[in-house]
C-alpha cells in the first residue's frame, strides 16, 4: 500500500510507524439517520436541521514509535480501542487528531474475510486478494501454486467462494497476503479462526516477516502468546494509553487492572448507553444482542465472594454473575434463563439454563458452599441442582410460580474450574420452549482467570496440570 | 485531488479486477449472458420506435435511427450513473476493512458500464447502413462523443455516490429524476416539434447537448454545432472536475457513515 504518500515527511526509515498524539472521534447519532422513509415531516425536519450530534473520542492522546523490526503488541478490553488503533495504522480509519506517518508497505490482516468476494471462486479471489494489497499480478502468477499448496484448499479452489466454511476464508485471504513481503504486518487475532495445524503455519510465516526486518503490531486477547512473541506491549483503556513498556511489564499492568475492576468497567461490557455502544461499534466488535424484551436483561456483573464487583478471578475461586432483569411477562409464564462462558476465541465451554439446572434457593446463593459434594453444581443457575429444585418451589419461584417482575438472577460457580486466561460470557433468557428469545446477550462480557489473583480454595489448579476445564479426576495404579 | 487520481493510479490493478469481476459477475448464472446487454436496450429502442413511429408517427425519415442516437447518448449516461451511485455503499464491507483508494468503486463501475456501451455503439454503427444513412467521416467524431460522455457519467456518479453515503434517498432521488429527464430530452423528438418558447428551456438540459454529440454524426451525418460542443465539452470537463474534487475531500470520511 502506498501509505507513504499520507505522510508528507518520514523521520527516519527505521520508525516506519510513528503517532504522534493521536485521537480520533466517533458521532453517536444523526450519522446515517436521515431517510425519507420515515414520516414525511420529521424526515424533512431530521434532513434539513442540524442535530447536534454528541462526539466521543474512541482514541485519544496515543504517541507511539514502532521501530522496524519489532513485534508490538496491543492489549486492552473489548471497546478499549485496540482494533481503532489497528485501522488507523493500516490507513482505513483518518485520525481526527494528531499525526499519523506509516511509511512502507502495509498488509493489514484485519477482519480478512471482508476483502474476499464471495461469488468468485477461490482462485478468482486470490488474484482480487492480491491486487487489494498491491502484490503485483505477475507475483502472483509466479506463486499462485505455493499460495494454494500452504492454505490446503487444492480442491475447492474452483468453487465459489460462498461456499466456503468461515475457517476456509480466512486461510484463503491469509495464504495470499502472507506471501508477499510487506515492511509492516497488522494483526488483529487473526490466529483465532482456522485450525492448529494452520494456525501454527500462518505463525511461523510471521515470525519469518519478522526475520526478514517487518515491523509487526498484533493485538490480541491472547496475553500468553503477547509475552512470547512481542518486545513492547501498549495497554489500551478507554481509548488512552495505559501503558507502554516491555511486554511482560504490560501484561502485569493489564492484570492489575482488571484485577481492579477498572478496565473492564466501561468497556467490557454491553452496556445500554449510547456511547458504550458506539465504542464497541468502532472497535468492530460485534454487538450481538437479540430477543424480544419481554424479559429485559440489563447489565450483567460479576462479583467475588464478598459481593464486590471485579473482573479477575482465581481458579477454583467463588464465581458470580448478577443478572438483573425486567419480565414483562404477564400470567404464570416464565422465562428460563441461561448462562454461557466460551472462550476468546468463542468457542463454548458451559453453557446452562434454567430448565436444565433448576433454581436454587433464594438468598443463599451467595453463602459458602455447604460441602464439596455440592461441586457438581458448578455452573447450575443457582448452586444447588436437584435437591435445589424443591426448595425453590417452597420458595414460590418454582415451576408454575411467577418470577418477581424485577429481579437478579445470581449465577454462581462456588469453584470456578478454569485455568488462567480470558473467557466470554452470555445471558439470556428465553420462553419455556426455548424458542422465543426474550433477551439474549451474546458473548458480550468479558472476565479473566489469573493466577493468584485471589484466594484460591481447594479446586485451583496448580501449575503442574494443563488445558481450559478442571474436570474432577483421580488415578489409581493396579497390578 | 491529485494524490487521489495518482493512489488510484497505483491500484489499476485492482480496478480491473473489479470492473472484470463486476461484468463476469453479472452474466455468470444468465444463460444468454453477455447478449442481454445488447438485448435490454435493443428492445427498449424497439419498443419506442413501434410507439412512436407507428401509433404516434413523428414525421422524421429514418426515426428508428434518430431514436436509437438519442437512446444511446441517455443510456450511456443514465445506466452508469444509478449504478455507480450504489457503488461507496455496496463496496462498504471492503471499504471497512481496507485501505484502498475509493475512486476504484465508482471508476470500476462505470468502466464496466462503457464496457457494455461499447457492444451498443457496435449496434448502433450497424443499424446505420442498415437505415440507409451514410457512413461518412463523420462517424469518427464518435470517439470523442464518447470520451465526453464518460467524463461527464463519471462526475456525475461521484457527486451521486457522495450523497447517496449521507442521503440513503437519492437513489429513489436519482431514478425518479432521470426518468424526467428523459421525458424533457429530445431523445424521442426531435427539437422542432417543441414550441418556440420551450426551446430556450431545452438549452439548460445539459443532455441536450449529449445527445447531440451522438445524434449529430450518427444520424445527421455532420459534426456537431461547435457552440454545442463547446458546452458539452465544459459540461463533461466541470463535471468531472467538480465530482473528482468533491469525492477527493469527503473520501476518508466515507467509513464513517457505513455500517
Amino acid at each position: 500500500m502506498i501509505r507513504g504518500m499520507r505522510s508528507e515527511r518520514t523521520k527516519t526509515d527505521h520508525i516506519p510507524i510513528h503517532l504522534k498524539n493521536v485521537g480520533i472521534q466517533f458521532f453517536i447519532s444523526g450519522e446515517r439517520d436521515v431517510s425519507l422513509r420515515k414520516d414525511g415531516i420529521s424526515a424533512f425536519r431530521a434532513a434539513f436541521s442540524r442535530r447536534p450530534k454528541q462526539a466521543f473520542w474512541a482514541l485519544r492522546d496515543i504517541s507511539l514509535e514502532v521501530r522496524k523490526g519489532e513485534i508490538l503488541g496491543i492489549i486492552g478490553g473489548n471497546g478499549a480501542g485496540k482494533s481503532t488503533l489497528l485501522k488507523i495504522i493500516a490507513g482505513i480509519y483518518p485520525a481526527s487528531a494528531g499525526d499519523v506517518e506509516v511509511r512502507g508497505t502495509v498488509a493489514p490482516l484485519i477482519e480478512l474475510g471482508g476483502a474476499i468476494n464471495p461469488e468468485l471462486s477461490g482462485a478468482e479471489n486470490i488474484f482480487l486478494l492480491g491486487s487489494i494489497y498491491r502484490i503485483p499480478r505477475r507475483e502472483i502468477k509466479r506463486r499462485f501454486d505455493e499460495i494454494v499448496e500452504f492454505s490446503g484448499l487444492r480442491r475447492f479452489i474452483e468453487t465459489p467462494v460462498k461456499n466456503y466454511s468461515s475457517g476456509m476464508f480466512i486461510r484463503l485471504a491469509f495464504s495470499t497476503i502472507i506471501f508477499f513481503q510487506p515492511d509492516i504486518v497488522l494483526i488483529d487475532e487473526v490466529f483465532s479462526v482456522g485450525d492448529e495445524v494452520f494456525q501454527q503455519k500462518s505463525f511461523e510465516k510471521i515470525l519469518g516477516f519478522k526475520e526478514k526486518g517487518a515491523t509487526i503490531v498484533l493485538v490480541s486477547h491472547d496475553l500468553g502468546l503477547i509475552e512470547q512473541i512481542c518486545g513492547r506491549a501498549l495497554v489500551l483503556s478507554r481509548g488512552r494509553a495505559a501503558f507502554l513498556g516491555t511486554a511482560g511489564e504490560a501484561v502485569v499492568k493489564y492484570h492489575e487492572r482488571l484485577r481492579k475492576g477498572e478496565a473492564l468497567d466501561a468497556e467490557g461490557a454491553t452496556s445500554d448507553t449510547a456511547e458504550a455502544v458506539a465504542r464497541l461499534k468502532a472497535a468492530g466488535v460485534n454487538i450481538r444482542r437479540w430477543g424480544n424484551r419481554k424479559v429485559e436483561i440489563g447489565r450483567i456483573s460479576f462479583v467475588g465472594k464478598d459481593g464486590k464487583p471485579k473482573a479477575a478471578f482465581a481458579p477454583g475461586e467463588y464465581f458470580e454473575a448478577r443478572i438483573p432483569y425486567e419480565s414483562k411477562l404477564g400470567g404464570g409464564e416464565r422465562p428460563i434463563f441461561g448462562a454461557a462462558i466460551h472462550t476468546i476465541y468463542k468457542m463454548l465451554i458451559y453453557g446452562p439454563n434454567t430448565l436444565g439446572s433448576g433454581w436454587g434457593v433464594a438468598g443463599e446463593a451467595g453463602e459458602e458452599s455447604r460441602g464439596a459434594g455440592h461441586e457438581s453444581g458448578a455452573g447450575g443457575l443457582g448452586k444447588r441442582e436437584g435437591e435445589g429444585r424443591g426448595e425453590g418451589e417452597e420458595h414460590g419461584y418454582g415451576a408454575g410460580h411467577p418470577i418477581p417482575p424485577r429481579g437478579v438472577v445470581r449465577f454462581v460457580i462456588p469453584e470456578l474450574p478454569l485455568f488462567p486466561g480470558d473467557y466470554l460470557f452470555s445471558a439470556s433468557a428465553y420462553d419455556p420452549s426455548l424458542s422465543i428469545a426474550y433477551d439474549h446477550h451474546d458473548m458480550s462480557y468479558f472476565f479473566s482467570v489469573v493466577a493468584g489473583a485471589g484466594a484460591g480454595v481447594g479446586g485451583a489448579v496448580s501449575s503442574r496440570e494443563f488445558g481450559l476445564v478442571k474436570i474432577k479426576s483421580s488415578w489409581t495404579i493396579e497390578p | 485531488m491529485l494524490r487521489q487520481i495518482r493512489e488510484t493510479l497505483a491500484f489499476r490493478e485492482l480496478l480491473r479486477n473489479l470492473t472484470l469481476t463486476e461484468l463476469k459477475l453479472r452474466y455468470r448464472d444468465s444463460v444468454l449472458g453477455f447478449l442481454w446487454t445488447v438485448l435490454n436496450p435493443l428492445l427498449f429502442l424497439l419498443i419506442l420506435a413501434f410507439v412512436f413511429s407507428r401509433l404516434i408517427r413523428f414525421e422524421i425519415p429514418r426515426y428508428t435511427l434518430f431514436l436509437f442516437t438519442g437512446l444511446t447518448s441517455w443510456l450511456m449516461i443514465q445506466q452508469t450513473v444509478v449504478i455507480a451511485t450504489a457503488s461507496i455503499v455496496n463496496n462498504q464491507g471492503l471499504i471497512r476493512k481496507v485501505a484502498v483508494p475509493k475512486l476504484v468503486f465508482p471508476l470500476s463501475n462505470v468502466l464496466a458500464r462503457y464496457v457494455d456501451h461499447g457492444a451498443l455503439l457496435v449496434i448502433l454503427l450497424v443499424f446505420v447502413p442498415i437505415y440507409g444513412a451514410a457512413m461518412g467521416w463523420s462517424l469518427l467524431f464518435l470517439p470523442v462523443a464518447v470520451a465526453l460522455h464518460v467524463l461527464f457519467s463519471l462526475g456525475l456518479s461521484l457527486l451521486c455516490a457522495v450523497a447517496y453515503i449521507k442521503v440513503r434517498d437519492v437513489q429513489n432521488i436519482v431514478g425518479v429524476v432521470f426518468q424526467a429527464l428523459f421525458y424533457a430530452t429530445p431523445i424521442l423528438y426531435p427539437v422542432e416539434v417543441l414550441p418556440e418558447k420551450f426551446r430556450a428551456v431545452l438549452l439548460w438540459n445539459p443532455f441536450y447537448y449529449f445527445v447531440e454529440m451522438v445524434r449529430a454524426p450518427v444520424y445527421r451525418g455532420a459534426l456537431p454545432g461547435a457552440g454545442d460542443s463547446a458546452v458539452a465539452a465544459a459540461l463533461a470537463v466541470g463535471v468531472c472536475a467538480a465530482g473528482l474534487w468533491i469525492f477527493s475531500r469527503k473520501e476518508k470520511y466515507f467509513v464513517f457513515h457505513l455500517s
